[in-house]
């Protein structure tokens, strides 16, 4: 056999001598780089924007009142988690969030691989759904409201609303984006059209759409905050909508922290299952 | 081929896309008719954009012709299935398996064989082809010529009645793609399959062919056969290239080629005396 089994680009031949940290990979133009000078730099990035804040606070850039110091912001955290129930509202949230994404992922996972598998079903959908996509979300929260009241089901609606029709039409393209080969490979093999769609499109587009399914999570926290401020007795937006009234600023951007490292910690956990089931990248 | 039945036969095969308004409807093929036997190895030779790999296509029954039929085995060709394998120029093994793992994939819709005589199949082409020791590879870690011996294996793993290869090594160095040549034409020997093989390379297809259809430019019509088992028959190894036959048989089919090109691009290129 006279080929090389890998090429030889994948193969990472690091030099003893080198430091496991690379900086001068981070620093070249589209240079290479470590995971743990990755993690580093992060961290770093951690650090400095808390140094920031905590020296506007601390030279009266701004007032106190309404930006408090980092460790205020901390210190609230732990009162709302320890006192005032905080982490039940947390809870409620992540159920709402969850629960809406996993309906909008199954409704649109199958409808969008239909409209990318047949013309027709994408030439009927594909316009009413470019239209409701262009609608403000917040705008349609009065009318959920009114349809469905200030219970769990208007929450629901509005995460739908605001992440259905983005996400049908990604995992459209995705499933259109598949090289004509691999299904023209499948009918030669003596597939099916069903066949062709679950054993071919459907495992090919798959990490794609893992990654557009991570996009969309992220929504719907923007749109789950909006829906518990507007309509709502329990939740993180509810909490944050509540403190306001009272000027507590800390409690105010606990919460709002509180949302970015659910959502960081969602979106890792996403990641690295990503990258158990698909090896192959 | 002189054979009472031939295994498959094109009659008439001609073929116009519908054009829309910008592009106007292109004339492709123009009414070719053929006969392939049992187990012959045929190459489509012809410009770039000529029609050949349509015809392939229209064989494999990917798609239709404007007019004609063609024949397989007796039967007549209406749509694509496992008895007409394709190997692609692009890579088409699929990523998220292994190498055994895409061979197996070649059986999965047979209903003609257990699963036990699948994996047999599968790893009987898995070492036809040479690639027993990396069977545990994801295809994106192996190189383009391994991949491509991915997807012939895993074309013979259904069981195709004939072979279908468009310009399959066409990505290929030139070193890999004579080694791959080579294979191709010990797999065809052990396989008995009829095989279509399209390219515009001239010295792989007087290596490969038992009989080349060179094609003019747009719309395809059949310019010459040129029966090159007759002037080079029994096996052919890398030496064969040196032979004197091989030499003025490729110069003449170069000579055939160009002045069809010419016709295609409508420019004049100078003929260098070659023969």
């Amino acid at each position: 056999m006279s080929e090389n089994p890998t090429s030889g680009s994948q193969v990472s031949t690091d030099s003893p001598r080198k430091s496991n940290l690379n900086f001068r990979g981070l620093l070249a133009y589209r240079g290479t780089s470590t995971a743990s000078a990755e993690l580093l730099m992060a961290v770093c990035a951690f650090c400095g924007f808390f140094l920031v804040w905590y020296a506007i606070v601390a030279f009266g850039i701004v007032p106190e009142r309404f930006l408090p110091f980092p460790d205020a912001v901390v210190k609230a955290l732990w009162g709302m988690f320890a006192t005032n129930n905080f982490i039940e509202d947390v809870g409620i949230s992540i159920t709402r969030v969850w629960g809406a994404f996993i309906l909008s992922v199954i409704m649109a996972v199958p409808i969008g691989i239909w409209m990318g598998s047949y013309r027709v079903v994408g030439a009927i959908i594909e316009p009413i759904v470019d239209f409701i996509r262009y609608l403000p979300v917040p705008a349609l929260v009065p009318l959920l409201i009114i349809w469905f009241g200030i219970g769990e089901s208007s929450k629901v609606a509005v995460l739908w609303m605001g992440t259905f029709f983005q996400l049908v039409l990604l995992i459209a393209d995705d499933s259109k984006r598949i090289p004509r080969e691999y299904i023209e490979i499948g009918y030669t093999l003596g597939a099916r059209p069903s066949q062709i769609t679950k054993d071919i499109v459907f495992r090919s587009m798959m990490p794609n759409m893992v990654d557009n399914l991570r996009i969309t999570l992220g929504w719907c926290w923007t749109w789950i905050i909006v829906a518990e401020i507007v309509a709502s007795k329990s939740g993180i937006g509810h909490v944050i909508w509540s403190m306001r009234r009272f000027l507590k600023t800390p409690e105010i951007m606990a919460g709002i922290l509180t949302v970015g490292v659910i959502g960081l910690v969602s979106d890792q956990i996403i990641r690295i299952l990503a990258r158990r089931i698909f090896r192959y990248l | 081929m002189s054979d009472t039945a031939p295994f498959v036969r094109v009659s008439g095969v001609s073929k116009i896309f519908d054009g829309d308004r910008a592009h106007g409807s292109i004339h492709v093929i123009d009414n070719v008719s053929m006969d392939i036997g049992t187990g012959e190895f045929v190459v489509y030779l012809g410009p770039s954009g000529c029609g050949k790999t349509t015809l392939m296509r229209i064989v494999g029954g990917l798609e239709t012709a404007t007019d004609g039929i063609v024949d397989l085995a007796g039967e007549r060709v209406t749509g694509p299935d496992r008895h007409k394998g394709m190997v692609f120029q692009a890579y088409t093994s699929f990523p998220w398996l292994t190498v055994y793992e895409n061979i197996l994939f070649g059986t999965k819709y047979r209903t003609d064989i257990n699963d036990t005589e699948k994996a047999e199949v599968s790893r009987h082409y898995l070492d036809l082809v040479g690639l027993g020791e990396f069977s545990e590879f994801f295809v994106n870690r192996i190189s383009g010529g391994m991949r491509q011996r991915v997807a012939i294996a895993r074309t013979l793993a259904a069981g195709p009645d004939i072979l279908l290869m468009d310009e399959p090594f066409g990505a290929l160095d030139a070193q890999t793609r004579e080694f791959l040549q080579v294979q191709l034409l010990e797999i065809s020997r052990i396989e008995k399959k009829a095989v279509i093989f399209v390219t515009h390379d001239v010295e792989e297809a007087v290596f490969l062919a038992d009989r080349i259809f060179i094609f003019s430019a747009r719309p395809a019509t059949i310019v010459e056969e040129v029966p090159v088992k007759d002037t080079i028959p029994g096996r052919r190894t890398l030496e064969t290239k040196e032979t004197e036959e091989f030499f003025h048989l490729r110069n003449h089919v170069r000579n055939v080629m160009l002045a069809q090109t010419k016709a295609m691009e409508m420019i004049d290129v100078p003929t260098g005396d070659a023969e």
